[in-house]
């Protein structure tokens, strides 16, 4: 994902090209939506995150400087949704029904996951490393997400969750060792089937 | 190297960021040791089987934040934009203009001298106003000139 493009492609938009607003959303709407969804409680709310960041992001343009338009996107969102939270939030537990189809969260995040691209074994462990990884407190989540799927730098992440790079990288490592005591098996099968 | 330190190194290097002295370093104990081995094929089978998401935003995104964005545009909504911190600022100049004349008038219809020779409250008191005329009507239908509250 070039960064050079994406300068221009805001550029263009703020020339009164909107198209380029389209092609921009169109290029990142895969990983951004499928953070927020993880982190929102179902569709309807992402759907409107998703748009706040975008708006916010236009909105705010002038403080974006040829960085990694990504890492920025997330840092909107990640500000978002903790305002949200400070608003709403029971705690919620994982047996928690999230949307009005009344599915745990647990089940939504695993529903979330893989592509259909994906290996049957990895696909299978993929969605059982996900159901684990869901049961991590936020901030550990929030590291190993973006850090495992969005492909952001530890000092990126550390931007947006306002720690230092040693912070956030100890985040990570709290996140893989739960997950590997958690997933004992699968991360023996992770080891042996070379997935 | 301890296997926390090892970890934070696979990390980063993972991420990119290992400077070239420490990448050095790590393919040195790499090579040394079978768990910093194990630790790295583990690091990247874990990435590996976590794809993205087959998740998107509604169809009609674009759109919705096109319109969003046009109506915030507006000029007029621009123009209120402006004047909200000015509106704002003159509403809590009345305010306290306001307060500030509210005070006024009870000190001056309330001066303590007035009050200290009249001998009376100040204070205008409706309920006690309406006892007396209640207890005069109950005197008058009873026909008897005796205290009320002795009934």
């Amino acid at each position: 994902m070039d960064q050079e493009d994406d300068a221009e492609l805001l550029a263009a938009y703020r020339a009164g090209d909107g198209e380029s607003l389209g092609k921009l959303v169109e290029k990142y709407k895969r990983p951004l939506f499928g953070f927020i969804l993880r982190f929102s409680e179902g569709r309807e709310e992402a759907d409107e995150i998703f748009q706040e960041v975008w708006v916010r992001a236009i909105k705010n343009m002038n403080r974006y400087h040829h960085k990694n338009l990504l890492s920025w996107l997330f840092r909107i969102a990640h500000n978002l949704m903790i305002d949200r939270m400070r608003r709403s939030k029971p705690m919620l537990s994982l047996d928690t029904p999230m949307n009005t189809e009344g599915s745990p969260l647990g089940e939504q995040l695993a529903a979330v996951c893989l592509g259909p691209d994906g290996e049957a074994g990895g696909r299978e462990l993929g969605l059982r490393i996900e159901a684990a990884a869901a049961q991590l407190p936020a901030e550990q989540r929030e590291v190993f997400w973006l850090r495992m799927q969005a492909d952001l730098s530890f000092k990126e992440i550390a931007k947006i969750q306002k720690c230092s790079i040693n912070t956030a990288l100890a985040r990570m490592q709290y996140a893989v060792s739960k997950l590997r005591k958690e997933l004992a098996g699968e991360y023996r099968e992770l080891q042996k089937a070379g997935i | 190297m301890k296997t926390k330190k090892l970890e934070k190194w696979l990390l980063l290097e993972q991420s990119g960021e290992l400077s070239p002295r420490q990448l050095r370093r790590l393919n040195r104990e790499l090579s040394d040791s079978e768990e910093a081995r194990v630790l790295r094929s583990e690091l990247r089978r874990l990435k590996g089987v976590l794809l993205t998401p087959d998740v998107e935003p509604s169809p009609w995104t674009v759109s919705q934040i096109t319109a969003r964005l046009r109506v915030e545009n507006r000029p007029d909504m621009a123009l209120i934009r402006i004047l909200k911190p000015v509106l704002a600022l003159a509403a809590c100049l009345a305010l306290m203009l306001g307060i500030g004349n509210f005070h006024g008038e009870r000190a001056s219809s309330a001066s303590p001298g007035v009050v200290a020779s009249a001998g009376v409250d100040v204070w205008d008191d409706p309920i006690g106003e309406d006892l007396n005329n209640l207890e005069n009507l109950i005197v008058a239908i009873s026909g008897d000139s005796n205290d009320v509250m002795e009934m």
